[in-house]
């Protein structure tokens, strides 16, 4: 891409100071007309019907069946709620906010959306598919190469619609597959003093009233599955990266980072609000 | 023309001097004794009439008034906020109520000729000029049914008793433990929250105008007090009635959905934020669902969340499964 953007700058600046300062002056009639059919009927016409026979060649790509997963992703206000349907499942790998793909394997994306309008876009790896709340809708994406590239919400779809953002990972396959199976599991229980009594400020708190941590009695399904909230690269649907610091931040000043967010910031401080971060971001 | 314009302007002029005569010399009596002059009597209570019935809400916003706990309930409102007045079935009014301008009517005359609904007006809104308050609040229209189910009670001829005054603790009994329906129980409440609601009722955090009243008739110094003995809580812990495992409200309150969070996050047996449910009365359950879901009470920013995308379905599913508990 670059490249091609410094060989037509090259090009135009080029001619451009040949004409000006090279040769200035009128230049012989037949040559002129030589540079008038040649460079604007004959080179267009070659150069786009090309990528024109390229551009419909890939164009059914995104709707070509995949090769067995099924990722169903629902737009929520701000947030994408994540369903892993590996072939032959009967439940799904349940996960928010983040998607995880096989590389060199095309991946069907089932979307759908809650109550108003969202998008789904990873400019790296495919076009725009919009989620409609009824209606499902679907993208393929074959990534081709391992590494994070970022998603976006590309429909207005409220206040914090610009805060709507995941983080798409593309892995080998063995990694995806081992991946899929740790986040299949249940949470992985507090690891430390502070990380217990984390979990009894989650709970005592009633946050599993919307959010669910499979394996604790937190089972709500209003917010992100929270069950592996610490593996992933952001937080907030894109909001900030996944800190210690930024998971207390976000807690207490949910709606801040977030306008008209359904989660309200929780009035928590001290080592309530520290022990709170530290259990999630330990449930990797 | 200017003749006639310079006329104008000094009638003008003297009526302004007359007016203003009367409001800064006291050339009117306002003397109760006095009274009315001839025909004036007649033009205001012409006036409220005729206000009352173009503004009183529709008939079908009338919900049933024959339940006995609802009637109840405004007979103990009645008794605090009203009978001074008005009267009650066996309590006359005071020589000295009676000597107002204009008389409170005796509250059978009082209801005589009125529709339910043009009653519900009346007591919401109050008569402005002529002693009558509103309701102490402006935003429960819902809770002035109750007196309306009782003033029905007194237009049938067979008014429901109307409880004794008494203090303290026994106040809060007068409808708390006695009343059910839209009466909430206190005994399965922590004392802690029962102080933490007594203050919002005074605040006018959490609106209420039956509370409003009721709290304005105990000395605050006593709120601490009469919150531990309106709490038993841990004492009465069993569940009251037959259980209701697989109702609906069961699932929706131990799971939630993708629209409501699980109601036993905050107020299962093990939970310590919010108020305990089971057991409470089911009225009482649907109607603060439906004021928190429709932003009434707002004074608790996770509940006021938790709530708003409640269906009138789900709230009576609810409202079953908890008081059934």
């Amino acid at each position: 891409m670059l490249g091609g953007a410094v060989v037509l700058w090259l090009v135009v600046n080029g001619a451009f100071y040949y004409m000006s300062s090279v040769r200035p002056g009128a230049v012989d009639k037949r040559y002129a007309r030589h540079i008038l059919i040649g460079g604007g009927i004959i080179l267009p016409v070659f150069v786009l019907t090309a990528l024109l026979v390229w551009g419909l060649s890939i164009l059914p790509d995104p709707r070509r069946p995949g090769d067995g997963l099924v990722v169903r992703v629902t737009g929520e206000q701000w947030w994408w709620r994540v369903e892993y349907w590996p072939e032959g499942a009967d439940t799904p790998v349940v996960s928010a906010n983040e998607i995880r793909l096989p590389v060199g394997q095309r991946t069907e994306i089932h979307l759908t959306s809650d109550k108003v309008i969202h998008s789904f876009w990873i400019p790296a790896l495919g076009g725009k598919m919009d989620m409609f709340p009824g209606r499902d809708t679907m993208i393929s994406l074959l990534p081709e190469r391992a590494g994070t590239y970022r998603g976006q919400c590309a429909e207005f779809c409220g206040a914090s619609h610009a805060w709507m953002a995941f983080a798409a990972v593309a892995l080998e396959p063995a990694e995806f597959d081992a991946w899929l199976e740790a986040e299949a599991a249940d949470a992985v229980a507090p690891q430390d003093e502070a990380a217990q009594r984390g979990q009894e400020v989650f709970l005592n708190e009633g946050c599993g009233a919307c959010h669910a941590v499979r394996g604790t009695p937190a089972v709500g399904l209003v917010g992100p599955d929270l069950s592996h909230v610490g593996s992933r690269k952001t937080l907030g649907a894109g909001r900030s990266s996944m800190t210690l610091q930024n998971l207390e931040a976000w807690i207490a000043h949910t709606e801040d980072l977030k306008p008209e967010v359904k989660m309200p910031s929780y009035d928590l401080t001290g080592t309530d609000l520290a022990d709170l971060a530290h259990y999630l971001n330990g449930l990797k | 023309m200017r003749m006639v314009l310079l006329t104008l302007a000094v009638l003008a002029g003297l009526g302004l001097t007359g007016a203003a005569a009367v409001v800064g010399f006291g050339l009117y009596n306002v003397s109760a004794h006095a009274g009315h002059w001839p025909g004036v009597s007649w033009v205001l209570h012409t006036t409220f009439r005729s206000a009352v019935k173009l503004r009183a809400p529709s008939m079908e916003e009338v919900p049933p008034l024959d339940d006995p706990d609802l009637i109840a309930l405004g007979a103990g409102h009645y008794a605090t906020a009203c009978a001074m007045c008005h009267g009650a079935p066996g309590q006359p009014r005071s020589a000295t109520i009676r000597a107002m301008v204009p008389e409170p009517p005796e509250i059978a005359e009082a209801v005589k000729d009125w529709q339910p609904n043009e009653l519900h007006w009346i007591v919401q809104n109050g008569v402005k000029m002529s002693g009558m308050p509103g309701w102490p609040v402006t935003d429960r229209p819902d809770e002035v049914w109750s007196v309306v189910a009782w003033l029905m009670t007194v237009q049938g001829g067979t008014p429901s008793p109307v409880p004794q005054a008494t203090y303290g603790e026994g106040y809060c009994r007068t409808c708390h433990g006695t009343v059910a329906g839209p009466v909430p129980r206190l005994d399965i409440l922590g004392s802690d929250y029962i102080a933490d609601q007594l203050a919002a009722y005074r605040s006018g955090l959490r609106p209420s105008g039956i509370m409003a009243q009721a709290m304005s008739m105990v000395p605050e110094d006593q709120d601490a007090e009469l919150s531990a003995a309106l709490s038993t809580r841990g004492a009465g812990d069993e569940p009251s009635g037959s259980g209701m495992a697989d109702s609906r409200g069961s699932d929706l309150a131990a799971k939630g959905s993708r629209d409501v969070p699980a109601c036993v996050a905050c107020h299962g047996a093990d939970a310590s934020k919010g108020p305990r449910l089971a057991g409470q009365n089911e009225a009482y359950i649907a109607d603060q669902l439906h004021l928190w879901r429709d932003g009434v009470l707002d004074h608790n920013k996770l509940m006021a969340a938790a709530a708003v995308e409640l269906t009138d379905q789900e709230i009576s599913d609810l409202a079953a499964y908890f008081s059934g508990r």
